[in-house]
């Protein structure tokens, strides 16, 4: 189990708190510069927070209680990190095997020994016919392969990855992630995984935890995120079309600047006449032909088909709202739907998200 | 031809080469690690590049006509140049391989950290070998410069055959004396041992291990 809560303000803001169990894929999801890569480089030693504690198993990595010193912090040698950076960072003078052998130098194994166990890694990645070239003769996707036997060779406590699918092609991408799966479910370690791309995340992660400006904003599985994010700055990082506004009180949502009422689940948690952001994923939404009581009456603005799935932009009839729904071809078909022609929407209540609202230079806007 | 100035100009070549290298690596490494000291101690250790010789050698003739550490004042003798050489050739041999550290992708240091290498490790390990062309070209530099070095090494070392007298002064005294045929000669000597350094340092001992052939994808 990996435990990471550190906290700083200089010389980016950092408040996280994270927990990662062994053999868990843990995402951290947010924008360019949210200070993702801060958090591993946090982890693996290469900078120093504030205050926190960073702990692995049963030992403690690093300890600053406040912010009048540290009390521990071992360096990067000491902490058993596997990292695999962006860029690779592939010793250039190196080869391949060699590269894979230099985290083994200290190990008090014959060099024929690490030789071995080196090319045993690259039989493994795939690229055992590679191991005598260095990484300027190697292609990126064999770089990486190189890069992560190199992170994985003296068997680390944990599994650090810095946006690791970023530059290689989809191919290699998806021979990539079938490595990782195999990995993971041999080695048994917290693995980290930096990424931007939310559909990776969602399809390798156990769990991700949305960072924006420094900031843990949720950790949750990829199901939940998705479906009920904690605020509408996660709802918005997610990529979440479907968000709007409105004031709630008591089980009833008031869609703002309309005339449409829904019933939601009420938890008792908010007081009558809140003001709240509101979400509904694209299977609470659906579309038909004919009027009916609940329904909401939309003109088609844009139909843009993606392969097999077109997302269509739909106008409330009151001008005031603009709705996104996916859906198959066949479907945009049998409603025989074009833009400019008139349909109605059904929102099914049970599936909406509602959560707090706060002004974004409420410094609080964040925490719910 | 003046086979004494010659054998003069190699030793002490070679003996600047042997002393400022190690100490070139250890300046330009440790630079690399200061923050607001950095400009002034650089700025020091190119002087010499801007200062005219005349004034160094001048510094240097008042500073070293002292008692020294040995027992016996160092100016006009071989110590006494060796000393000038090596202050003179200071950013020659800093320089190149200050600019080939600061050259390395800090990442890369970072994925040594991170693989468990010690500070020395993955000095000798990483560091050492990438800066290996800013190293070899501080090398053919200070080599080929302290051949053709006149001004600093006249003011400290005067003349003394044997003993400071090294190639290009030995030139300077062959055109004083109107014997242009020897000063052609050693001219020309000192012509093709530059060319053949500096072609070295651009060819053989330049090429970047990284930047070998691509084998392609």
């Amino acid at each position: 189990m990996l435990k990471i809560k550190v906290t700083q303000t200089l010389p980016n803001p950092l408040q996280i708190n994270i927990e990662c169990a062994s053999g868990e894929l843990h995402a951290l999801v947010g924008p360019s510069g949210s200070g993702k890569t801060s958090v591993l480089r946090t982890i693996a030693g290469l900078s120093t927070p504030a205050t926190g504690n960073i702990e692995c198993g049963n030992q403690i990595w690093f300890e600053a209680k406040d912010l009048r010193g540290t009390t521990k912090s071992l360096s990067p040698a000491e902490r058993s990190c596997g990292f695999l950076f962006q860029q690779y960072a592939l010793f250039p003078h190196l080869t391949a095997l060699q590269n894979v052998c230099i985290p083994l130098q200290n190990s008090g194994l014959e060099l024929s020994k690490r030789n071995a166990i080196a090319q045993e890694w690259l039989n493994r990645m795939g690229i055992a016919e590679l191991a005598q070239r260095i990484p300027y003769q190697l292609s990126g996707g064999q770089q990486q392969r190189v890069a992560l036997a190199r992170a994985l060779v003296k068997k680390p406590n944990v599994l650090l990855l810095d946006e690791p699918f970023s530059a290689i092609d989809a191919p290699t991408r998806q021979s990539l992630y079938k490595i990782l799966a195999e990995l993971r479910n041999d080695l048994n370690i917290p693995i980290l995984l930096v990424t931007h791309d939310l559909r990776e995340a969602d399809l390798l992660a156990d769990r991700i935890t949305v960072i924006d400006h420094g900031v843990g904003l949720q950790t949750a599985t990829p199901q939940v995120l998705f479906q009920k994010p904690r605020n509408s700055r996660v709802a918005e990082l997610v990529g979440i079309n479907n968000m709007f506004e409105g004031v709630f009180t008591a089980g009833k949502l008031t869609w703002n600047n309309s005339a449409h009422i829904f019933d939601v689940l009420d938890k008792g948690k908010i007081p009558p006449s809140t003001p709240v952001a509101w979400v509904i994923p694209s299977d609470g939404l659906s579309l038909h032909a004919n009027q009916a009581a609940g329904r909401i009456q939309a003109k088609v603005q844009q139909i843009s088909a993606l392969g097999q799935i077109a997302v269509i932009q739909l106008l409330t009839c009151d001008g005031e709202h603009l709705i996104s729904w996916e859906a198959s071809a066949a479907e945009v078909k049998r409603l025989e739907l074009a833009v400019g022609k008139n349909t109605y929407i059904e929102l099914d209540g049970s599936k909406i998200h509602i959560m707090p609202l706060r002004p974004i230079n409420d410094p609080r806007r964040f925490i719910s | 031809m003046d086979m004494d100035a010659i054998f003069l100009s190699l030793k002490l070549a070679l003996w600047t080469l042997v002393l400022i290298l190690p100490f070139g690596v250890w300046v330009a490494h440790s630079l690399q690690k200061l923050d607001k000291s950095k400009s002034w101690i650089e700025a020091s250790l190119a002087l010499p590049l801007v200062l005219p010789p005349t004034v160094l050698g001048y510094y240097l003739l008042v500073g070293l006509s002292g008692k020294s550490f040995f027992g016996f004042p160092l100016v006009f003798s071989f110590t006494g140049i060796l000393i000038a050489s090596l202050i003179v050739n200071l950013p020659f041999a800093i320089q190149p391989i200050q600019r080939a550290f600061e050259a390395i992708n800090p990442e890369i240091i970072e994925a040594a950290q991170v693989s468990g290498l010690s500070k020395w490790q993955i000095f000798r390990l990483i560091e050492l070998p990438l800066a290996w062309r800013g190293i070899t070209s501080a090398a053919v530099l200070t080599f080929a410069h302290t051949l053709g070095e006149f001004g600093v090494v006249l003011m400290v070392g005067g003349a003394i055959p044997g003993e400071t007298k090294t190639v290009s002064i030995a030139i300077y005294d062959k055109v004083q004396s109107f014997d242009n045929s020897g000063a052609g000669t050693l001219s020309l000597l000192l012509l093709g041992i530059s060319l053949i350094a500096i072609t070295l340092s651009y060819g053989v001992f330049g090429q970047n291990p990284s930047r070998r052939k691509r084998w392609g994808t």
